[in-house]
């Protein structure tokens, strides 16, 4: 293994690999900012340039770019609170309020070095697990992903402050939203009210560019001013804060990186359900759980590290079974096969030193990318400071340009209006956008996954599945704790009072 | 026996009608010289048909004369939305499409609500190419051959990812050859519903033979049948299921292969201009047939099998005529799980 280790870095170690590394990861970046673009679309643009070079030159095109695009999404959550791509969605719960604290540069920095620490610890634990990766893949089944996305779902608590009936609102508006189009057990139109366009549902890059990034230009239009006013707030940070803050945190990215693996791992999940569960992560296993949403670092590092170690793990579905893991993973799996790679069992055993130079690559894009980012962060920490006058008109624009590129169609930019208006009274009213998010997400997760469930294994799934039936003890576990915990504190502070008051009264 | 007259009858004529286009479509036509096309693929930009699309679409732009050939993908529906929008595009060639044909014909007969047009209506312009199907159980599954299949005295558990054309034939298989099927739907795509069967958690699904060969190569999956009308020559053991019909079923599941082999096809909307046509059915002739694409076909280990589109025009529509029969089966399967 070690040979292959070696012989996989050595492959790489050629200028044309090296030039293209550098050219996939600027154009990935770019891509990246551009809300609506991601991963997917870079890949498919690049793909007819993969013709014709060496084998380690077109695989660091492709992956240089398909990384580049991760942290290009991570800047825009933060800096304007409009998510590059629906997985980025989780930095702007907490890098936007970091932005208009006067923080943007420490969010930027601290977000390209989770990036770079989940993507070096995603790889080093992705070689460590190849020799389990068929047997855990094959373990896990519908009834575990239930449990997953269920999981998922005990994050809306943290966003429901002051009313958790308004927070339950908002979540079940999002699962609402998720139900319209072709039902995906039956394939019974619902909620489509005969529309062609309503019948594939609504985009969900396109309801985030909405919910957010309109919501948040109407909301600055009507306020007036910048998002950061520097005569107000004053940039306090330095890129080298958000450094430090990454390995202050290194528990939180350890486990958010290994998260990110293993969502990667398992086809089924998305890169969108990663970056909220890394969050919900996160601010579960935080000791300032009620900083979460207000700018805690914390919740920047968590979803970066676990994005950057999720392309890592979609790397092992495609090269141990030759299936794709994503989206992402089959246009990559166009490409091999063009290069004459066939992707099978083989690849672990046989081509080994290919795949280490892929998990190489990964971590190589993802340093040549925070060496970018920590050296650009300052430049575009300055970004939010400009006038209204030029930022509205400027990133509506952009957004509306986004929604119509995701699918090519026009309703969409009709549909990312419409959730910018519901985005911006959701957020005036008090009505967790979040928590709308994780609604749309999980729902058709958990639809889909509860119906093999109970079709595949029967009524008593959670019960007969020892793997599920172990989650499901975890999630009333960790869902449990807060609140047996603060029961104890008050009543060790009942006890206390009483105690003082009986010695009180004896003296 | 009688179908089997029709078909025969059917095939001359098509190719026949299709000898005499030829040789009309040989007369160069200019109508799309140095215009713009329009090429939809009805799928996303990681499947079959575009990859299949990318690799001609330099060929077809260089035989059509024009000026771009510009691509783009619409997903959705299992290219069903990609057909309802090219049922009302305007008929004037500019705007062409590339997808499955075999889903257009399904859809309609089992009574899909997703389905807005009528398939033989369209104006097909030629089949790129055709890939042989199988019927895959995994790897560690007690059924080994198809005869264990029927033996089953259970239903067989099949994964699938909703009504697409698989999941038709899925039920057309288990009426014609007598086994019972149980269709577990809500699969998010191909990864997922291979992996489920790998695993164990379903008995097997169909797929393309490409798309499954390395899985069958290292034993993670098995083929026990050939659901397209041919043996495939690196299987020779596998057996079709028209072999093993009865003489009263025979019929039916040569309906269904005749629509499984109309596969990825370009087709423009219903009264496209005849001159239109005939230009693009005699570009797609020449890109299929230039020796540069199929050198690059064979690299890529992505092989063509062209049908002239006069040929397959009247194919189709015979295929329509006699596939009526299939109805109550498919529209069965649909209620069952629903």
């Amino acid at each position: 293994m070690l040979d292959a280790i070696v012989g996989g870095l050595v492959v790489l170690l050629t200028p044309q690999a090296m030039a293209f590394l550098l050219i996939g990861v600027v154009y990935g970046l770019m891509i990246g900012i551009l809300p609506g673009l991601g991963g997917i679309v870079a890949l498919a643009l690049l793909l007819p340039f993969t013709y014709g070079f060496e084998v380690a030159a077109t695989l660091a095109l492709l992956l240089g770019g398909h990384i580049g695009t991760i942290w290009g999404s991570s800047v825009t959550s933060i800096l304007f609170n409009v998510p590059g791509a629906a997985k980025s969605l989780a930095l702007c719960f907490d890098g936007y309020p970091m932005t208009k604290r006067g923080e943007a540069t420490r969010a930027l920095g601290a977000s390209a070095m989770g990036a770079l620490l989940g993507g070096v610890f995603g790889a080093v634990f992705l070689a460590i697990s190849i020799p389990i990766v068929r047997p855990i893949m094959l373990a896990l089944g519908p009834s575990e992903y239930l449990m997953m996305a269920v999981w998922g779902l005990t994050i809306i608590a943290t966003f429901s402050e002051g009313s958790l009936l308004k927070g339950m609102i908002a979540a079940v508006l999002g699962v609402l939203i998720a139900f319209i189009g072709m039902d995906i057990v039956t394939a019974t139109p619902r909620f489509t009210f005969d529309s062609e366009f309503l019948m594939d549902g609504v985009s969900f890059p396109v309801a985030m560019i909405g919910m957010f990034a309109i919501a948040e230009m109407m909301k600055l239009y009507v306020k007036g001013g910048a998002i950061v006013d520097r005569s107000v707030v004053k940039e306090t940070s330095t890129v080298l804060d958000g450094v430090r803050d990454a390995f202050r945190h290194w528990g939180l990215v350890m486990r958010s990186s290994l998260l990110g693996l293993w969502i990667g791992v398992l086809p089924g999940v998305g890169a969108s359900v990663g970056g909220l569960a890394a969050y919900a992560q996160a601010a579960q296993t935080s000791k300032n759980p009620d900083q979460f949403g207000k700018g805690n670092v914390e919740g920047v590092i968590a979803p970066d590290a676990t994005l950057g170690a999720n392309e890592g793990g979609g790397l092992m579905p495609t090269l141990a079974f030759g299936i794709p893991g994503g989206e992402g993973m089959a246009i990559l799996l166009v490409a091999f096969i063009g290069l004459g790679i066939v992707p099978g069992p083989e690849m672990l055993t046989k081509n080994l030193d290919l795949v280490f130079s892929m998990v190489w690559l990964v971590v190589l894009a993802n340093l040549l990318v925070t060496l970018i980012g920590l050296g650009v962060a300052p430049y575009l920490a300055r970004l939010p400071t400009l006038h209204p006058n030029v930022m509205v008109p400027l990133v509506l624009s952009v957004c509306l340009i986004g929604a119509f590129a995701t699918r090519g169609l026009i309703e969409d930019v009709i549909v990312a209006v419409g959730f910018g208006i519901l985005g911006y009274f959701m957020d005036k009213y008090h009505y967790s956008r979040a928590n709308f998010v994780i609604g749309m997400v999980l729902a058709t997760m958990i639809e889909r996954n509860l119906h093999i469930s109970l079709t595949l294994y029967g009524d008593y799934f959670i019960f007969t599945r020892p793997v599920t039936l172990a989650m499901f003890v975890f999630i009333i576990i960790t869902t449990a704790l807060p609140f047996i915990r603060s029961r104890r504190r008050r009543r060790a502070q009942r006890e206390a009072i009483s105690a003082q008051r009986a010695e009180g009264r004896a003296t | 026996m009688k179908t089997r007259t029709k078909w025969l009858i059917a095939v001359m004529a098509a190719s026949l009608v299709g000898g005499f286009a030829g040789q009309a479509a040989a007369q160069k036509s200019d109508y799309y010289k140095d215009k713009v096309v329009n090429l939809i693929i009805a799928g996303s930009p990681s499947g079959g048909h575009s990859r299949y699309a990318r690799l001609i679409a330099p060929y077809l732009q260089k035989h059509l004369g024009a000026s771009e050939l510009r691509i783009s993908n619409m997903r959705g529906g299992g290219g069903l939305k990609a057909a309802n929008h090219m049922w009302r595009v305007k008929p004037d060639g500019m705007t062409v499409a590339f997808g499955n044909a075999s889903t257009l014909i399904f859809a309609p007969i089992a009574g899909s609500k997703g389905a807005k047009f009528i398939a033989t209506e369209f104006a097909f312009l030629g089949r790129a190419t055709s890939e042989p199907r199988m019927l895959m159980v995994g790897g560690k599954s007690s059924i080994k051959t198809f005869q264990d299949l029927q033996k089953l005295d259970r239903p067989f558990i099949y994964p699938s990812q909703g009504t697409d054309e698989d999941f038709y034939t899925m039920a057309i298989l288990s009426d014609a050859l007598g086994f019972k099927l149980k269709a577990v739907t809500g699969y998010e795509g191909n990864a997922d519903t291979a992996l489920a069967v790998i695993k164990g958690d379903g008995d097997g699904h169909i797929t393309g033979w490409s798309e499954s060969q390395a899985a069958i190569k290292s034993g993670d999956k098995r083929p026990i049948l050939v659901v397209t009308s041919q043996r495939i020559p690196d299987y020779p053991d596998v057996p079709t299921a028209i072999e093993l019909a009865s003489a009263g079923k025979r019929g039916m599941l040569e309906a269904m292969s005749n629509i499984l082999e109309t596969h990825r096809s370009y087709y423009a909307p219903p009264k496209t201009n005849p001159e239109a046509v005939a230009a693009f059915r005699a570009a797609v002739d020449a890109a299929l047939n230039d020796p540069a694409l199929l050198a690059e076909s064979k690299k890529g280990n992505r092989p063509v099998s062209f049908m002239n589109g006069n040929q397959q025009q009247a194919a189709i529509e015979q295929i329509a005529r006699e596939s009526g029969g299939l109805a109550p089966v498919l529209k069965a399967a649909v209620k069952a799980i629903q």
